[in-house]
């Protein structure tokens, strides 16, 4: 019986197993390792040395841009889920379901026609006389650009994490807390957010980490002028340089970013 | 309360800006057949773009985007019903390095990942073809199946598995008769996921397919930076569709916990 629940193990198992090992686990440790090696295969740090002067202004701009997007997200996550929480959700809550489902690359897409400088947010602003056409605000090719788009994107995935850890907190500690004469705001504030910190820390790893490895939105959204985010440097450095080692070493940086966000994440995940 | 409802009208107002802003001009762009500024809508308005792009390219790009979708849908259940059954029921050797590996793509960066097993699908012959796009869609795929089967299987009370052994019948016949019948929900709502998971890659099919495989969504790319955008904005608006439907039609049935991983991905 054993045996046989062994062999049936191993045969259920390998094929995925094997497709992710393949195409995933083991591009990963090439990577890293081909991040310290010249095209020849010798051993070096120079794939470093080229990544910090040429790439260091975009590391810190990814992280920044990122931040942002993160920040709005959570702030906007927050309060509209508290709203739903203490309230009802309906309408609110099906509409920002909707980011969930628009692919990465139409949401670039979109928000780059939309913010454009002679997009429609600018040209209606320009109706009731907020902006000045000729002179127009260039917002879809700046990071502010970059920020709105993964905002937006990532916005129902927040809120469906949030208002998660929301509607497990019990109704008579919001009922406790009116009792006393606390608003909606004091609610969220005081009741809502500290009983649910974990599970919205969580949810913010996994955000920034989604955002910091982003490339189909800077994809369409970007200028490619000035400063880049890191996947997009990862992406031309091969593309167009042909450049594995540079390309790579850039990699292991962005796993470095995201690995203390993975380990809190692998830790809470295997816990629960 | 009624400050409340006044909020809630406010809310939804502003929220719908913000939603339908962006996707509405998306549906301005796809009719445009001029617009110049400072014209807030397009001067001239029809269809020769729809027509356009249904004559072009863009069709054998949506019959190749469904093609692979479907065979990575296929595949990926097949391959992960019964390994969540395995994974939700019984102690097996290796089980957490197993689970380990499923959560590491979920957990870092993909694209310089998929850069370099580009490499190995181009030593495999198999870059810039079909089969090497729809092996680097699995790897994605593969790994929510693994973790939605693993918790749609956990759903399940073992005690009717039980009851049913109880009375006779064999492993087999249990898997089929009570927990493959009960589990079909799940399986179906993850299906439709991964489906869409697939239409929609971008990153993946990028580096392995481009130039050769040109599915929807790098097919709207190109027209995108070529600066065709009534084109790329009508391929946007059909990409969007399938999505739109499964959000209407299963919106009740998609639990957090599919959802959840799903937005990553």
């Amino acid at each position: 019986m054993k045996r046989a629940r062994e062999t049936l193990w191993l045969v259920v198992a390998v094929p995925s197993l094997a497709i992710v090992v393949w195409l995933f686990f083991l591009p990963f440790i090439r990577s890293a390792v081909t991040s310290f090696q010249t095209k020849d295969g010798a051993w070096t740090f120079q794939n470093y040395v080229t990544a910090y002067r040429l790439y260091a202004g975009d590391v810190l701009y990814t992280i920044f841009v990122s931040a942002v997007s993160l920040t709005a997200v959570l702030i906007i996550g927050i309060l509209v889920s508290g709203f739903a929480r203490i309230y009802g959700g309906g309408v609110v809550e099906f509409l920002f379901k909707i980011p969930l489902f628009v692919p990465f690359v139409v949401v670039g897409h979109a928000m780059r026609v939309f913010l454009a400088p002679h997009g429609l947010l600018n040209s209606a602003l320009a109706q009731i006389g907020l902006v000045n056409l000729d002179n127009p605000p260039s917002i879809a090719f700046s990071w502010v650009g970059i920020s709105v788009a993964l905002a937006w994107k990532n916005m129902a995935l927040a809120i469906l994490l949030i208002l998660g850890a929301f509607e497990s907190v019990g109704d008579t500690f919001l009922e406790a807390a009116r009792n006393f004469g606390a608003g909606w705001f004091r609610q969220v504030k005081d009741v809502l957010l500290p009983m649910s910190l974990t599970s919205i820390a969580v949810a913010a790893v996994l955000i920034f980490t989604s955002m910091l490895a982003s490339f189909s939105i800077p994809m369409m959204i970007g200028s490619g002028k000035g400063a880049q985010m890191l996947m997009i440097d990862v992406y031309y450095r091969i593309v167009y340089q042909y450049d594995y080692g540079v390309a790579n070493a850039l990699g292991v940086v962005s796993y470095i970013t995201a690995m203390g966000a993975a380990v809190y994440y692998l830790r809470s995940v295997t816990k629960g | 309360m009624n400050r409340v409802k006044i909020a809630r009208i406010v809310l939804v107002v502003v929220i719908s800006f913000i939603i339908f802003g962006p996707l509405s001009s998306l549906v301005i762009w796809s009719v445009a057949e001029k617009w110049y500024w400072p014209h807030l809508l397009p001067q001239q308005v029809g269809l020769f773009y729809w027509g356009k792009v249904f004559q072009g390219r863009m069709m054998q790009a949506l019959q190749v985007g469904v093609l692979i979708a479907c065979v990575v849908t296929a595949l990926s259940l097949l391959m992960t019903v019964p390994l969540g059954y395995v994974l939700a029921r019984f102690r097996v050797p290796f089980k957490a390095v197993v689970l380990l590996i499923f959560l590491l793509p979920q957990a870092f960066p993909q694209l310089p990942v998929f850069a370099n097993a580009t490499v190995y699908l181009y030593r495999a012959n198999l870059g810039g073809k079909v089969p090497g796009v729809i092996l680097i869609h699995m790897v994605g795929a593969l790994v929510y199946a693994v973790w939605t089967m693993t918790a749609v299987f956990k759903s399940i009370p073992a005690s009717l598995e039980e009851a049913a052994i109880n009375l006779g019948a064999s492993r087999i016949r249990t898997f089929w008769n009570i927990s493959l019948p009960l589990a079909t929900p799940g399986i179906i709502a993850s299906a439709l996921l991964i489906f869409l998971y697939s239409l929609d890659e971008f990153t993946g099919t990028l580096l392995v397919g481009s130039p050769f495989v040109l599915t929807l969504p790098v097919f709207m790319y190109n027209a995108s930076q070529g600066y065709e955008l009534p084109v790329a904005s009508i391929t946007a608006l059909l990409l969007m569709i399938p999505g739109i439907i499964l959000l209407l039609v299963l919106e009740r049935y998609l639990k957090a916990e599919y959802l959840s991983s799903f937005g990553r991905i």
